[in-house]
C-alpha cells in the first residue's frame, strides 16, 4: 500500500514541479515585460514619443447600470469631464428596481423622445429613451427590460451612433486622459478592432476633475490586497499576452471596439456571465475565421479607476461570478484549443487560461490536499515543505511588488513610507492566504452556477470619492 | 535539486528587479533637480553670450561647440528646452533675437546629429523644432531638408513629430515632398493625423493645396482621403475638382464620398442631379452613396430636393432615413409641410422624423436656455 501511495506522490510531485515551472516562467515573463513596457513607455512620454491630444475618432461611451443610484450621477459627471471633443455618452438601465433612471433624468434634466433604435444586435425592447443636449456631449438613457449586462451593452451598441464605442462600469471613473490614450492605438494602427486599458481599484484614491490627486492604499486590507493582485495578474500579463496579438480578455470594466467588427462578430453574449471575455474570444474567431487583419491592443497608460470589494463576501461573489463567466466563456469557444488555425492564442493565451486560470483552483485544492495526505501518512519532509512554501510566498511577493511599484513609478503616482510597507507586508498575505481562499471560492463556482447565470451579481455600492 | 536552482535563479533575478524599480525611483526623484541644475548651467552659459551681443559682440565660437557638444545628449536638450522656452518669452529683446539667429548651425548639427539616434530621441528631436517654431527665428532650408528625411525612420511618433516641424517651417514643397516619402515608405499613417496637421501648417494654404492637387494622383489613396478631407475644411473653391471625383465612377468609393461631402459643405449647382440620383438609387449595396448624399443635400434648395428627401424617407436603410429626416428638418420644413410622413402608413419613416423634430425642439429650448 505505502509503494503505491509513494509512487502516487511521485507523479503528483512530477506534476506540480512542471506546473509550478510553467506559473513561475510566465509569471516571471509577464512581470518582467511588463514592468520594461512601462518604463519604457514613461521615457517615450517624456520624450514626447506621443500623439498629441488633437486628434479625435468618435466614441460613444456605453455605461451599463442596473441598481446603480448611488453611484450613477457621479459616473455621467466624471465622463462629461474627459479631455475629449467627440464623443456621447449613453446609460442603459437594465429594468433597475431602485431610482436609477429618476436619477439620472433629474441630474441631467433630461426628456422623453421617440428615438428610433436600429437593432443591429439583440437585445431586449427598450421601454423609454430619454435625451439631453445641455452639456458638452449629448447624453442618452435607454430604459429597457431586464436582461442582463451583455444584453444592456447591446442594447448601448444599438443606440450609438458613432463608429467606436467604449464599455464600462456604472461604479468606475475614466481619468481625465484616458479616453484619448484608449483611442490611441486605433490612430496608430488601423487594423485594431479592440483596446483594453488598465483597470485599477480606486479605493483610497482621492479624484478631482478626473485627476488622482492624492494616492493612499486602502484602509481595508482587503482592498489592499486586491490592489497589489491587480498589478500582478492583470496588468503585467496583459502587457505580455499583447505582444503577440494575444490578449482574451479585455475588462468589462473599460474597452474600446470598433463598432462595426463587434457587430458581424454578433455582439454580446447574452447567455454568459462572462461576456468580456467571450467577445474577445469570439472577435480573434471571426477576424481569423474572415481573413479580416486585426490587432487587439491593451493601452497601459489609458486607466479607469474602478471599485473593488471591500469585505470578503462580496469579494467572494465577484470572483465566483468572474469564474462562472470563465468557464462559459472557454467552454463555448473550446474549439480553439491546441487549433494551429488559432495561433498564439490558442497555444499560449488560451492553454494559460485554461490551465492557470480555470483549472488553477482544482489543481491547487488538490495540491493541498496532497500535502495532508502525505502528512498524514507521515511521507513528507517537513522542512523541504516549508522551504519550498516560503520560496513561493517569496517569489510571489516580489513578483507582485515589482509590477506594484513599476505601476506606481510610471503613472507617476506618490506612495507614503508607511503605505510601502504595508503593500509589502500585504503581498506575503496575499499571496500565501487570500490566494488560497479565493482558489476555494473559485473551485466551488461552478457548483450549481446555471441558476445565476443572468445576475448582475450585486456588491455594495459607495460613492466615490470624487470632487 | 534542479528545480531549487531554478527557484532560486528565479528569485535573484527577481530581487534583482526590485533593487532596480529602488534605484529607478531614486533616478525619478533626482530628474527634475538635475534637470534644473543643467537648466541653469546652461541659462547662464546663454546670459554672458547675450551681454555680449548686447556689446556688440558675435556669440562665441567656444559656446556653439558647447552648445554641439552638450545638445546632443537628450537629457541636456530637455533642459535646453526649458531654456529656448524662457528665451522665446523675452524674444521683444533684440539680443535674444540676435543670439538665435546665430545658434542656426548648432540646431542643424543637432537635426543631423538626431538623426542617426535611436527613434525615441529622433522624435524628441523633432518635438522641439516644432514646439519653438524654429523657423520664425532662424531661416534654414537645410534643416528642412533634414526633417524631410525623419520621415524615413520607422517610428510613426517621429514621423509625426517631424511633419508637426515642417508645418511650422510653412514651405508646401517641403509637406508634399514629406507626404510623400511618407507615403513611399508603406508605413501606417491614420487619415485623421494627417487632415488634422495639414489645417495646422503655418504657410500659404492655397499653395499647399495647389501642390497637393498636382501630386494627388501620386498619393496611397489614404492620404488622397486625408487631402480631400482637409481641402474640404480649408476651401470652397475646388468644387470643379471634387465633382469630377464625386461623379468617376473609376474611383474608390471613400473618395467619392469624401467629394458628396465636400458638396454637402458648398453648394455647387451641377452636383445637384447626381446627389438626387444617389439618393433615390434603391441599390442596398450603394445605401452609402444613398445615405451621405442625403446629408449633402440639406443645403440644396427646391422641390426636387425635398421630394427626393421625403422619398428617401422610405428606404430600407436606417440612415438613409435619419439623414434624410435631418435633411429636411435643415431645410426648414414644418409640421404641416411633412404632414406626408407624419400622418402616413409608413411607421419607420413616422417615427424617424417625429424624433428629429423632437431633436431640433430639444437643441431650440437649449440655445434659448444659453440666450
Amino acid at each position: 500500500m505505502r509503494d503505491i501511495i509513494q509512487i502516487f506522490f511521485i507523479f503528483v510531485g512530477v506534476f506540480f514541479v512542471l506546473y509550478l515551472i510553467g506559473y513561475s516562467t510566465f509569471l516571471f515573463l509577464s512581470v518582467t515585460i511588463g514592468s520594461s513596457e512601462l518604463y519604457g513607455l514613461k521615457r517615450m512620454n517624456l520624450l514626447k514619443n506621443e500623439l498629441s491630444n488633437r486628434y479625435y475618432i468618435p466614441v460613444s461611451v456605453i455605461v451599463p447600470a442596473h441598481n446603480e443610484e448611488v453611484t450613477i450621477e457621479s459616473t455621467v459627471r466624471s465622463l462629461l469631464d474627459l479631455d475629449y471633443r467627440l464623443y456621447e455618452i449613453i446609460v442603459v438601465d437594465d429594468g433597475s428596481t431602485d431610482q436609477t433612471a429618476e436619477v439620472m433624468q433629474d441630474a441631467f434634466h433630461m426628456k422623453q423622445i421617440g428615438r428610433p433604435i436600429q437593432k443591429r444586435v439583440r437585445c431586449q425592447p427598450e421601454e423609454a429613451v430619454y435625451e439631453t443636449r445641455e452639456y458638452k456631449v449629448p447624453i442618452t438613457l435607454v430604459c429597457k427590460k431586464n436582461g442582463g449586462k451583455a444584453d444592456s451593452l447591446n442594447m448601448g451598441i444599438n443606440v450609438s451612433k458613432y463608429p467606436y464605442f467604449l464599455c464600462m462600469d456604472a461604479d468606475s471613473v475614466l481619468q481625465k486622459d484616458s479616453l484619448e490614450k484608449i483611442v490611441r492605438p486605433v490612430l496608430e494602427d488601423d487594423n485594431v478592432v479592440a483596446v483594453g486599458g488598465a483597470v485599477r481599484p480606486c479605493n483610497g484614491a482621492e479624484i478631482k476633475n478626473g485627476r488622482v490627486v492624492r494616492y493612499r492604499m486602502p484602509n481595508r486590507l482587503l482592498a489592499c490586497m486586491q490592489v497589489l493582485e491587480y498589478d500582478r495578474s492583470f496588468l503585467a500579463a496583459r502587457i505580455m499576452l499583447d505582444k503577440f496579438n494575444g490578449s482574451i480578455i479585455i475588462s468589462g470594466a473599460f474597452g474600446l471596439f470598433k463598432k462595426s467588427v463587434v457587430v458581424d462578430a454578433g455582439g454580446y453574449d447574452t447567455t454568459t456571465m462572462g461576456e468580456d471575455m467571450e467577445l474577445v474570444v469570439k472577435l480573434h474567431i471571426y477576424c481569423r475565421e474572415s481573413a479580416v487583419p486585426y490587432r487587439i491592443r491593451y493601452a497601459t497608460d489609458a486607466i479607469c479607476w474602478t471599485q473593488v470589494p471591500e469585505n470578503l463576501r462580496d469579494l467572494c461573489r465577484q470572483r465566483r461570478r468572474w469564474h462562472i463567466g470563465l468557464f462559459q466563456s472557454m467552454m463555448s469557444h473550446r474549439r480553439i484549443l491546441i487549433n494551429p488555425k488559432y495561433g498564439l492564442v490558442s497555444f499560449v493565451s488560451y492553454l494559460y487560461f485554461l490551465i492557470y486560470e480555470l483549472l488553477s483552483p482544482y489543481i491547487e485544492v488538490f495540491g493541498v490536499l496532497t500535502v495532508l495526505l502525505a502528512f498524514w501518512v507521515d511521507f513528507i519532509n517537513v522542512p523541504f515543505m516549508i522551504l519550498f512554501f516560503g520560496i513561493y510566498v517569496a517569489f510571489s511577493s516580489i513578483l507582485s511588488l515589482a509590477a506594484f511599484f513599476a505601476r506606481i513609478h510610471t503613472i507617476d503616482l506618490k506612495l507614503s513610507v508607511p503605505d510601502m510597507l504595508k503593500a509589502v507586508g500585504l503581498c506575503v498575505i496575499e499571496v500565501s492566504c487570500l490566494r488560497f481562499i479565493l482558489a476555494w471560492v473559485r473551485m466551488v463556482s461552478l457548483l450549481g452556477y446555471r441558476r445565476v447565470k443572468h445576475n448582475w451579481g450585486t456588491i455594495e455600492r459607495k460613492k466615490i470619492n470624487i470632487n | 535539486m534542479r528545480t531549487e536552482v531554478l527557484l532560486y535563479a528565479y528569485g535573484m533575478i527577481c530581487a534583482s528587479m526590485i533593487i532596480f524599480n529602488i534605484i529607478y525611483s531614486m533616478i525619478v526623484n533626482g530628474r527634475e533637480p538635475r534637470l534644473e541644475r543643467r537648466y541653469k548651467r546652461i541659462m547662464k552659459r546663454i546670459e554672458q553670450q547675450l551681454d555680449g551681443i548686447r556689446d556688440g559682440e558675435r556669440v562665441e565660437e567656444k559656446h556653439l561647440r558647447y552648445l554641439e557638444r552638450k545638445l546632443s545628449h537628450v537629457s541636456t536638450l530637455l533642459a535646453f528646452d526649458r531654456v529656448m522656452t524662457d528665451l522665446i518669452r523675452t524674444e521683444s529683446d533684440a539680443a535674444v533675437r540676435g543670439y538665435l539667429q546665430q545658434i542656426q548651425p548648432v540646431i542643424l548639427h543637432l537635426a543631423l546629429v538626431y538623426r542617426k539616434r535611436e527613434s525615441v530621441q529622433a522624435a524628441y528631436f523633432a518635438y522641439f523644432l516644432a514646439k519653438h517654431k524654429l523657423k520664425k527665428r532662424m531661416q534654414m532650408d537645410g534643416l528642412q531638408q533634414v526633417m524631410v528625411e525623419y520621415m524615413r525612420m520607422d517610428s510613426l511618433y517621429c514621423r509625426v513629430n517631424a511633419l508637426d516641424a515642417l508645418y511650422t517651417f510653412g514651405s508646401p514643397e517641403n509637406i508634399v515632398e514629406a507626404i510623400l516619402l511618407q507615403d513611399k515608405k508603406g508605413a501606417f499613417f491614420h487619415e485623421k493625423i494627417l487632415t488634422e496637421g495639414l489645417m495646422t501648417f503655418e504657410g500659404d494654404h492655397d499653395q499647399l493645396i495647389l501642390l497637393l492637387w498636382e501630386q494627388f494622383e501620386k498619393f496611397s489613396l489614404r492620404t488622397q482621403l486625408a487631402v480631400l478631407n482637409y481641402i474640404r475644411f480649408r476651401t470652397g473653391n475646388d468644387k470643379k475638382r471634387m465633382f469630377g471625383i464625386m461623379t468617376d465612377e473609376k474611383r474608390n468609393k471613400e473618395l467619392r464620398f469624401a467629394a458628396i461631402r465636400y458638396m454637402g459643405r458648398y453648394v455647387y449647382a451641377p452636383a445637384k442631379e447626381p446627389l438626387i440620383a444617389f439618393v433615390l438609387d434603391k441599390d442596398p449595396l450603394r445605401w452609402e452613396y444613398a445615405a451621405i448624399s442625403a446629408t449633402a443635400l440639406g443645403r440644396y434648395q427646391g422641390k426636387e430636393v425635398t421630394d427626393a428627401l421625403m422619398e428617401a424617407m422610405h428606404s430600407f436603410n436606417w440612415y438613409v432615413r435619419y439623414n434624410a429626416a435631418s435633411s429636411l428638418q435643415e431645410q426648414g420644413l414644418n409640421y404641416t409641410d411633412l404632414i406626408d410622413i407624419v400622418g402616413g402608413r409608413d411607421r419607420y419613416a413616422r417615427e424617424m422624423l417625429m424624433y428629429l423634430m423632437d431633436s431640433k425642439r430639444f437643441e431650440r429650448g437649449r440655445e434659448a436656455a444659453e440666450g
